[in-house]
């Protein structure tokens, strides 16, 4: 990311612009967040080969989810995630307690109805990166007080 | 120097295939497709590896009689295998590494190409040019 | 005597080997010890410290005692290492002096001198002492002399040259320690013999390689001297470091290779250029191998014989060292590399020699590796050998072509003479591997001796290195192998074998999607499917070829053709068909409906567009292109409704199918995408949002593991269903790429319609689409005929004319000429037409199709409007105007009636609504022709006026306001305003005080007329009014005569009984009222008239002629202007005769200064209570009346306190409701009573102390 400030602009724009366009034709439940998240999906796809060029190869799972949580979180976010957890059977919890994408919003409860457009992308970013190191899995996410929230990887065994 | 640069998806369906000269072309993509076993089997051997020897560089897949076979494959799991020959003896073990780099930019850049989407054959010019200058160089 | 005395030859016997060291001096005294000495040796190990920062080892010292000779000593520039004495020992056991002096010296002094002239310092003299031999000597000197002498004599400052062995043949403590010191010693003094002289023989060889650019140089001689130090170092159990040695020469000479092929060759090397004679693989079963170290030595060995040789040394070491798996992975590129090397020093080479060397050479390594490994190590290993097998089969593949030993029918002269030469090229068996049995000499004898042995071999290698591919999983190579196997049973004529493994081969390029060798084993398998007659699965794979773009056009054209000469050659014997699945043959790329919803009415022509991608290199004439489609009836009958149609706008008919592109077999798209939903979870107490979130729905359909799609294969078994319905196209030709069919249908029952599958038929050979994937549908309905409708304008307004349009969808009935609707005129609702009527015909697509003008006749009952021809699933459009009349006209007969209740719905109006139009309902019935029944309309019209009215008095002057209120978006011109007297009594006259010229009311706006109400002789108690006025649209002009607005109303006792004035009047002596000080208030009540009929209720009390009825009056102060002091109202009882007046007084105190209005003076009616029922009666009666009065009052004054009486008057009421017996009070219509002093003021002036006042009030 080459500015921070200029991605969460940029990423703010396009949640307005998918929603805008939404308005016009039909909008049911999800529509945008799934055309957010996928486009989330794509861009992870590019960052995560560009940022594991030069990283050694990855030992397993585990390894790849803490790279994400540490390199990727960071190269984007500019922080790491504060908490990984997981039942080790291809369910991981990351936690970001002070998330970028919502920390201009607002702290607590004011804006929580509009916390889900803001978190698709991110969702599709982290299912993206997963894919292309050849992982398919479910990427949820979940806030309740904000800017803290939630992100569920569930994997796809295969 | 290069007679055959191939990458080679996840699924291990080509990605891009290209060889001189042409009429042995046939015979490459046999080549490549059967280094996949040895890629597979080094991979998964690596898995075990320390930290510092899990290097994307897989080194000398398997030699025939005229040809050497490398692999390299990336975190995406992408391989690519470049195919020498074997007379070609100037070749050392590095160079064919920094050509495997090259090739790996090269394929990061695809990737980022708004017009490419992933899992597609890669017909990007650029790419194309890149490996142009691995096959010519030398011999 | 364990030393031989002959001198050795410099031959070895490697391992026996052991570093020389010579013995001089007494023999016997040496032999006596040796036994002791060469087991005591190696016993220890000692740390070998070594030279050119190597790292130390600890050895084990063994050597061989030689005896002493001049000759063993190497001369200046001997390279012999081997034979090489390390250390020189000098034995005795003298211990006199006399015998030292004598002989012994001398002795020493010749050997030493022998040692300076060969420049050898590694030395050491060994004194035995022993007890034994002191006994028997007289001049006996202390033990230690000789020795000291030995040490000045020889050891000049290197005293330890010089040792003592005691008694060593006793076992004492004593003789123990002497041995380890002596042992010691000797350790020492051989590793620094060996440190110093190999030290130097390297430094030797290093010059001597440094020397190779110049023209003498050669590198066999070369080879010799670091093999000498690889040997040394072999002897010392340093096997590493004798591998070190090899490596060192391997390199060497490749480097050689190279710089030869790179143009600067060496003039030695065009030894090794000499066309290669023999080709007798590796030979690596003794540990060196004589015949060619000999060759070298001689430089008679070509490049095979080097290498065969390096390599040999090579392994027997790595076997020392147990890496038997490097000796294979090396064995690989050893093969690889001569191959190689051969090629660039342009070596001649019989064909098919290398092949049998390398063969052989495999063979040999993997014997080799065996013989020094158990099963289980080899078969964990398996990896590193493997790649010897699959080399090794490939060898004796391609000498089994070179030998025509894989044509069916065995090989021919010259092949055999090839065949002889080969085996000449290997010479005689070797004596090692001639008793073995499984010898890879023998083998390669054998497979190339005839055509079944060489099957054999062949097979048995071939599914050996398939069977350990398999079993390392890599099937991939395995396949590989396979298909060479396949192309052999092909060539030996056995297509059934070669199926198999050219099927399994092809499943998995298919699987992996690598395109060009799919297309070429799909070629081998055509032709193994043609050789067995499988002619289904041939004509498949055909059509595959026939479209595969990585073939040559002609190539194409000849699949293309096999199948159409199948398809017609069949045709002459008809025979059974053949099923093709139809995606190699034509893919199927767009669908089109026309029209473009898919939807058709019973009877209407739907036709479909497809377009289908012909994969055939060449047109093909196609007999039949057939859709099966299945039939549904609709659940859901909307679907078939008109409506439908308009809203189901599909995608503008055309449907795209997914190209099943077998070149790409992932489509990541396999899985089903992910639901993603926002979640919003509200906490159950108070719902507020607890926690927001994304969610995805189908997560069990995502997570269920997916098997790799194997889907790609050729769809095997398809069939064709037959069903009901069929859509066909006969007689076309499809042309390489794009073809465009079209097929029409004619809709039969209303349903869905489903296509299912597609057929195309060439001759016998039918080309079938499964499934049409996604899902294409058409829809047929039938549809009722009806008539709709509707107002223009989303309200329609009464009285004015308004545009409502008519909507005939004529459903299935044909409107034939003739056919008309039969309006039946409503008397409240005119229908208008005018001759440019027009109506519009659209069909059910809503596509304009004609314009026709509209014939209207009207008789005074029915209206008949005749409908334009307009065929089925047509819609006629066209607008009529209406006009409702505003209300509805009343015959004079039953006005009172009507009179009464007219006000009374008005309220109920108002009450309802506020001030929203009233609506009037006007109910029309149509007939229409294509049903008996008639279809009855009701349309709503809203009348865009509200009036009022109200009765105005001044004294005894009457005048009558009527208000009209424009409630509607229009604006009107009003004209002809006009108020009479409907029960027009002569004595009556409305006397209109209105502007005669019309006026404009704009919207939501009110407009007021008055007349004066004049009378000559008595009133009569009630009168009834007709108001009427004249209006238009503002917009237009008067064009059409409308029937004016009328409004009827009626009003009763208007009359005035009383005139009440109240006076104010300022304190005596003061001129103005003040603020605080007290006024009188004088109230008169006048009686205007004698009794009347009005009068006459229970209130009027009569005494013979004279008669009084009872008021009650009231002040009240609402603007709390007043304070009213003492009592503000009274019952008085009125003498019922005109002019009779009676005044009331009372006190008021104004409590502003300023101009004050009066306080207010009401009057009301006292009702004495009489019995319960009555005024049960009269309550009911006089709260309607009440109300009624209500309303006027607030039209007419805005002054709520009548409100607030009424109220009062109501609790009253109430109360007395509940029985207890009370006099009520009745208000007087307002047109009964006039108050000529309302309005009026009074100035109050301010007083000085205001404050006091507000205490004296409050």
């Amino acid at each position: 990311m080459a500015d921070e400030a200029l991605f969460l602009l940029l990423h703010n724009e396009m949640v307005t612009g998918v929603y805008k366009s939404a308005d016009q034709g039909e909008v049911e439940n999800g529509r945008c967040i799934t055309k957010l998240e996928n486009m989330g999906f794509r861009v992870g796809q590019g960052l995560i080969e560009r940022f594991t060029k030069d990283t050694a190869r990855f030992k397993d799972e585990l390894d790849i989810m803490k790279f994400i949580c540490k390199d990727f979180w960071t190269t984007v976010f500019k922080k790491q995630i504060d908490n990984l957890r997981t039942n080790h059977q291809g369910i991981y919890v990351l936690q970001d307690n002070k998330f970028r994408l919502l920390t201009q919003m607002s702290a607590g409860k004011q804006y929580l109805d509009h916390a889900p457009k803001y978190l698709a992308f991110t969702c599709g970013l982290i299912r993206g990166g997963l894919s292309n190191l050849g992982i398919k899995s479910i990427v949820t996410a979940e806030v309740s007080a904000m800017p803290a929230c939630k992100f569920q990887v569930m994997i796809q065994k295969m | 120097m290069a007679v055959c640069i191939a990458v080679i998806a996840k699924e291990n369906y080509p990605l891009y295939i290209r060889s001189i000269p042409a009429e042995h072309e046939l015979k490459f993509h046999y080549t490549v497709h059967t280094s996949l076993d040895v890629v597979d089997e080094k991979v998964s051997a690596m898995g075990k590896a320390l930290v510092d020897q899990r290097e994307l560089y897989l080194g000398l897949l398997y030699p025939t009689e005229d040809y050497k076979v490398y692999g390299y494959v990336t975190n995406s799991k992408v391989k690519f295998v470049m195919v020498v020959d074997s007379s070609n003896t100037a070749l050392r073990d590095n160079e064919i590494r920094s050509m495997f780099r090259k090739l790996h930019n090269s394929y990061t850049d695809v990737m980022c190409n708004p017009f490419y989407n992933p899992g597609d054959r890669i017909h990007s010019r650029a790419f194309d040019n890149m490996v142009t200058s691995m096959m010519v160089q030398v011999c | 005597m364990e030393p031989p005395e002959e001198p050795l030859r410099p031959v070895i016997y490697t391992m026996e080997n052991k570093p020389i060291v010579t013995c001089a001096g007494d023999q016997t005294l040496f032999a006596s010890v040796y036994p002791t000495l060469s087991q005591q040796l190696p016993r220890e190990p000692m740390e070998w410290r070594r030279s050119y920062g190597r790292a130390p080892k600890m050895i084990h010292l063994e050597s061989n005692f030689v005896q002493f000779k001049e000759e063993l000593l190497p001369k200046e520039g001997n390279k012999a290492l081997l034979t090489f004495p390390f250390l020189h020992i000098y034995w005795t056991e003298c211990c006199d002096t006399e015998v030292y002096k004598a002989t012994l010296k001398d002795d020493i002094t010749k050997w030493q001198n022998v040692l300076k002239a060969h420049s050898s310092v590694d030395w050491l003299i060994v004194v035995v002492e022993s007890d034994a031999k002191k006994k028997n000597k007289t001049n006996i000197l202390p033990r230690t002399s000789i020795v000291d002498k030995i040490r000045n004599d020889f050891c000049n400052k290197q005293s330890d040259r010089c040792v003592v062995l005691c008694d060593p043949l006793k076992d004492s403590s004593r003789t123990q320690e002497s041995w380890n010191a002596f042992l010691t010693k000797l350790r020492t003094l051989l590793l620094m013999s060996f440190t110093k002289n190999l030290g130097k023989f390297e430094d030797d060889m290093r010059t001597l390689r440094e020397k190779r650019t110049e023209p003498g140089w050669s590198f066999c001689d070369y080879f010799m001297v670091q093999e000498e130090l690889a040997f040394v170092f072999e002897m010392l159990q340093q096997f590493e470091d004798a591998l070190v040695q090899y490596d060192e020469l391997d390199a060497l000479f490749s480097q050689y290779v190279v710089n030869f092929g790179a143009g600067d060759g060496a003039n030695w090397l065009t030894f090794f250029c000499q066309s290669v004679k023999s080709w007798n693989g590796l030979i690596l079963r003794k540990p060196i191998d004589m015949e060619k170290r000999e060759l070298i030595q001689s430089q008679e060995a070509t490049l095979l014989d080097l290498r065969s040789y390096l390599f040999s040394r090579q392994c027997t070491l790595l076997i020392f060292l147990q890496r038997p798996w490097e000796v294979s992975q090396r064995a690989l590129e050893l093969l690889h590399n001569c191959v190689q090397e051969l090629k660039l020093l342009e070596v001649s080479v019989p064909p098919g020699a290398l092949d049998c060397w390398v063969f052989l050479s495999c063979l040999e390594v993997l014997q080799r590796i065996e013989g020094c490994c158990d099963r289980a190590q080899i078969d964990s290993n398996i990896s590193h050998t493997v790649g010897l097998w699959s080399y090794a089969t490939e060898k004796l593949k391609s000498l089994g072509y070179l030998c025509g030993l894989v044509s069916e029918n065995g090989p021919n002269s010259e092949d055999l003479n090839r065949t002889v030469d080969l085996l000449a090229g290997l010479g005689a068996e070797r004596p090692e591997t001639a008793k073995t049995a499984q010898s890879p000499y023998k083998k390669l004898k054998e497979a190339l001796s005839s055509v079944e042995a060489f099957e054999k071999h062949y097979l048995d290698l071939s599914h050996a290195t398939i069977e350990m591919y398999t079993s390392i999983g890599r099937i991939r190579s395995a396949k590989l192998v396979g298909k060479d196997l396949a192309e052999f049973y092909m060539r030996k004529k056995s297509p059934q074998k070669a199926e198999v493994y050219l099927q399994n081969a092809l499943k998995n390029y298919v699987a992996e999607g690598w395109a060009l060798p799919i297309t070429h084993t799909r070629k081998q398998l055509a032709e193994c499917q043609k050789h067995l007659g499988q002619i289904e699965n041939y004509l498949q794979t055909s059509s595959l070829l026939a479209s595969d773009s990585h073939l040559t056009e002609d190539e194409r054209k000849h699949f293309c053709q096999e199948i159409l000469n199948f398809a017609n050659q069949q045709k002459e014997s008809p025979g059974l068909k053949v099923i093709l699945s139809m995606h190699s043959f034509a893919q199927l790329k767009h669908l089109h409906f026309d029209p473009s919803n898919a939807l058709v009415h019973v009877g209407g022509t739907l036709s479909i567009e497809i377009t289908l991608l012909s994969q055939m290199p060449v047109s093909v004439q196609v007999e039949q292109i057939a859709i099966s489609v299945h039939f549904s009836i609709e659940k859901n009958s909307y679907r078939k409704t008109a409506e439908w149609l308009t809203k189901h706008k599909t995608s503008n008919g055309i449907i795209s199918f997914p190209n099943e592109n077998s070149s790409v077999p992932f489509s990541r798209s396999n899985s089903p995408a992910l639901e993603l939903y926002e979640m919003y979870e509200r906490s159950p107490s108070d719902n507020s949002l607890n926690t927001t979130g994304i969610i995805c729905k189908n997560v069990h359909m995502l997570l269920r593991r997916q098997e790799s799609s194997s889907s790609l294969e050729i769809p095997s078994g398809v069939t064709l269903e037959d069903g009901a319905h069929i859509l066909k196209c006969s007689n076309v030709t499809l042309d390489p790429g794009v073809n465009k069919i079209i097929f029409k249908t004619q809709a039969k029952e209303p349903g869905t319609y489903t296509l299912r599958q597609m057929c195309t038929s060439v001759g016998q050979v039918q080309f079938v689409l499964p499934h049409i994937y996604p899902i294409v549908q058409y829809d047929v309905y039938s549809q009722d005929p009806q008539l709709k409708v509707e107002p223009l304008t989303d309200s329609l307004l009464a009285g004015i004319p308004q545009k409502v349009k008519f909507t005939v969808t004529t459903g299935y009935y044909t409107i034939k000429n003739g056919d008309s609707l039969q309006l039946s005129n409503a008397d409240a609702m005119l229908i208008l037409f005018h001759a440019e009527n027009r109506a519009i015909i659209y069909s059910n697509t809503r596509e304009k199709s004609s314009e026709a003008s509209l014939m209207i006749q009207s008789s005074e009952k029915v209206t008949s409007v005749s409908l334009p021809m307009a065929p089925a699933y047509h819609m006629i459009e066209f607008e009529l105007e209406v006009l409702s009349l505003p209300s509805a006209p009343t015959t004079s007969g039953e006005s009172d009636k009507l009179g009464n209740k007219d006000p009374h719905r008005k309220n109920k109006e108002k009450q309802k609504a506020g001030n929203c139009m009233v609506t009037l309902d006007q109910k029309v019935s149509i007939d229409c022709p294509w049903s008996i029944y008639s279809t009855i309309i009701a349309l709503t019209f809203n009348i865009p006026f509200k009036a009022t009215h109200s009765l105005l008095s001044a004294g005894k002057r009457k005048y009558i306001q009527v208000c009209v209120q424009n409630l509607s978006e229009l604006g009107f011109q009003l004209s002809d305003s006009n108020l009479i007297d409907t029960g027009n009594s002569p004595e009556l006259q409305l006397v209109p005080l209105n502007a005669k010229c019309q006026q404009h009311i704009y919207s939501k706006q009110s407009v007021f007329f008055v007349w004066e109400l004049m009378w000559t002789k008595e009133l009569p108690p009630s009168m009834h009014c007709h108001f009427s006025l004249d209006f238009y649209p503002a917009s237009e002009d008067r064009s059409i005569s409308l029937k004016p607005y009328s409004y009827e109303f009626q009003v009763e006792n208007f009359f005035t009984l009383y005139n009440v004035k109240a006076e104010i009047f300022p304190p005596l002596g003061t001129e103005y009222c003040k603020t605080g000080s007290l006024c009188s208030l004088e109230v008169s009540i006048t009686r205007l008239s004698d009794l009347l009929e009005v009068d006459k209720d229970e209130a009027l009390t009569e005494s013979d002629d004279y008669c009084t009825t009872k008021l009650m009056y009231e002040v009240v102060d609402n603007s709390s202007n007043w304070a009213v002091c003492g009592k503000s109202s009274g019952v008085i009882s009125m003498p019922v005769t005109a002019r009779a007046t009676h005044k009331v007084h009372m006190e008021v105190m104004p409590l502003f200064a300023g101009y004050l209005p009066f306080p207010d003076v009401r009057l009301f009616k006292y009702l004495p209570h009489h019995s319960a029922h009555s005024t049960q009666l009269d309550a009911d009666s006089w709260i309607e009346n009440d109300n009624l009065s209500v309303d006027k009052n607030m039209d007419d004054q805005t002054d709520n306190s009548s409100l607030k009486s009424k109220s009062s008057s109501h609790s009253a009421a109430s109360m007395e409701h509940k029985g207890l017996p009370m006099p009520r009070l009745q208000p007087f219509p307002s047109g009964q009573v006039f108050n000529s002093s309302t309005g009026m003021q009074i100035l109050v002036i301010p007083s000085k102390d205001d404050h006091i006042l507000e205490v004296s009030v409050t």
